[in-house]
């Protein structure tokens, strides 16, 4: 595993970075509620009935008048599409660094196997996101230690892994861009994890829109649906798994094929 | 004796832009073979299908009695390659590239690498972003050559490296001869060719128009002189067609050098050079021989 370990060797500044920053902006806002729980508590019920603005955002499931709630509510989306930025990039980065970079010979004139080299790099991408959500959630938690508060386990265990197997598959897809790419396709990126985001969104407001949920990942790993005791359709899983290891598999097949 | 590279009409196209056209080639183990072109002629498209990076088209290539394409794995163990453009990890610092190399092959080259090092001079401490092109090369060919490997496949490996660097490298090349190793060196300066290979592979549009023994093709009488100062020089036999480039008259040569030089004797010249024939124009040579002799080369070299 000496390309993973090396993968993960030079992003690791970029993982700290982005860790850090959506951490501990999850952290800031935990940390901000104590000073806003008195108005927030007041307009909890108002915020719960707004019709397709409280059902997008899962206000009509759990109450954002208490840190359970508004943990759920307003911190989940910044540590969902914060990972989902995360994941897309490095998955993006991945392949069409060496392309970009011109280091592709050296890579691939060691006696690795190009199934091998792809599957090291997949390695570092599943480390380095879990590294990230590690650190995320170990902010978190602080934050909660400082608030004196304790999240329900369960769902709170629920949230995070449903994000982070989210992150995978936005990341899994993207790794495929990066295999079919000979630049780095970051903004594209950036911009599939935005769109599923607001893909989510959508379908929560617009019921002609109800079928979309299948398509974006972000639909399983809503917090204020975990933090409800909703559980996800199994088919938005299997729809999820199976996205992660067709990505997965078509750019095994398409690297073992191209010509570098 | 086996054979270290055996190319068997090979064909690699590009759409509908040419690679390389149907190249059958055999390098024996221990031969230290020149593969000469020009740019763009299909040296390190070759190359590049050799190390399994491009797929060939049509045809088919073994190394090292491995088959390319499906026993890739094998051949990259005991194949060592300089590339033509060392691009290496910026951020990296030289010392870990060539460990890094070293270990992704599952080997300790360390006494290896340390030799090389000293031997090239390289600086291990510094950022491959901080080297020059000529430092990076270097390092490429550390990474090569430190894991001691049966074929060393090499696209144009001293560009970018100063003589003295140059000079250390053929001492390195002949040391690997020495010890068994096949070289197959990619260039288009003749003079490294003849310097160190006993064969030699002529490109040309993706073709091979010639493969032979260095002597037979390099050793050729043919000369290109030009002179200045003087507007036409008496006929001596070997002398090809006159032409005029600036200041100087230029022809080619492939007589008697005395019978050359009594001739001049009494004319006025300002300056005269007399120089082997460069690649391209030994290219032509075996290029335009096989349809007409003798004018057409004196002419094509002549306007070099």
């Amino acid at each position: 595993m000496v390309l993973a370990w090396q993968e993960i060797k030079s992003n690791l500044k970029t993982l700290l970075i982005w860790a850090f920053c959506v951490g501990g902006l999850s952290l800031g806002c935990l940390l901000l509620y104590e000073s806003v729980e008195d108005s927030i508590e007041g307009m909890a019920e108002m915020y719960s009935d707004m019709g397709a603005f409280s059902a997008a955002l899962g206000m009509d499931k759990v109450s954002i008048g208490t840190l359970e709630g508004y943990y759920a509510i307003e911190i989940s989306i910044m540590l969902s599409l914060g990972g989902a930025m995360f994941a897309a990039m490095l998955g993006a980065g991945l392949s069409a660094k060496e392309e970009e970079g011109h280091t592709t010979e050296f890579l691939n004139v060691l006696p690795l196997g190009r199934a091998r080299i792809l599957m090291e790099k997949y390695a570092a991408f599943v480390a380095l996101t879990a590294l990230f959500h590690m650190i995320c959630v170990l902010l978190i938690l602080c934050g909660f230690g400082w608030m004196g508060s304790r999240p329900d386990a369960g769902s709170f265990m629920r949230y995070h892994g449903a994000v982070f197997f989210m992150c995978i598959e936005v990341g899994t897809v993207c790794f495929l861009l990066s295999v079919w790419s000979r630049k780095k396709p970051i903004g594209t990126a950036i911009g599939l994890a935005v769109l599923l985001y607001m893909a989510d969104l959508m379908c929560r407001v617009v019921p002609a829109l109800e079928r979309v949920k299948y398509v974006t990942p972000f639909s399983y790993c809503s917090g204020a649906d975990i933090f409800a005791k909703e559980t996800a359709s199994v088919l938005s899983w299997g729809i999820g798994a199976g996205v992660t290891a067709a990505a997965l598999a078509a750019a095994v097949w398409k690297y073992k094929r191209k010509d570098l | 004796m086996t054979n270290a590279i055996e190319m068997r009409e090979l064909t690699k196209t590009y759409g509908r832009s040419r690679g390389i056209k149907g190249i059958s080639l055999t390098v024996e183990e221990g031969d230290i073979f020149g593969y000469l072109g020009p740019n763009g002629a299909g040296k390190s498209t070759s190359i590049r299908c050799l190390l399994g990076m491009l797929h060939a088209t049509s045809g088919e290539a073994y190394v090292l009695g491995y088959q390319v394409g499906r026993q890739q794995k094998e051949i990259l163990k005991r194949v060592g390659y300089v590339p033509a453009e060392s691009y290496l990890y910026p951020s990296m610092r030289a010392g870990d590239v060539i460990r890094y190399a070293a270990r992704m092959r599952g080997l300790d080259c360390s006494g290896e690498a340390e030799r090389l090092c000293r031997r090239l001079e390289v600086d291990r401490g510094k950022r491959i972003g901080e080297l020059s092109y000529g430092n990076r090369k270097k390092i490429s060919i550390v990474c090569a050559l430190q894991h001691k490997p049966e074929l060393l496949i090499l696209d144009e490996p001293t560009s970018g490296l100063d003589p003295l660097m140059q000079e250390v490298f053929f001492e390195l090349l002949a040391e690997r001869g020495k010890e068994g190793a096949t070289c197959f060196l990619s260039s288009h300066v003749l003079q490294e060719v003849k310097r160190c290979c006993r064969h030699v592979g002529i490109l040309k549009e993706g073709e091979l128009v010639k493969a032979d023994k260095v002597e037979n093709l390099t050793g050729t009488n043919l000369r290109k002189v030009k002179l200045s100062g003087v507007q036409k020089v008496p006929s001596v036999a070997g002398m090809g067609e006159i032409v005029r480039e600036g200041e100087y008259i230029a022809f080619p040569f492939r007589g008697e050098m005395g019978a050359l030089l009594q001739a001049l004797q009494g004319l006025e010249i300002k300056d005269m050079l007399i120089s082997e024939p460069s690649l391209e124009e030994v290219f032509m040579h075996f290029y335009v021989n096989e349809k007409q002799e003798g004018q057409e080369y004196g002419s094509g070299m002549a306007g070099n």
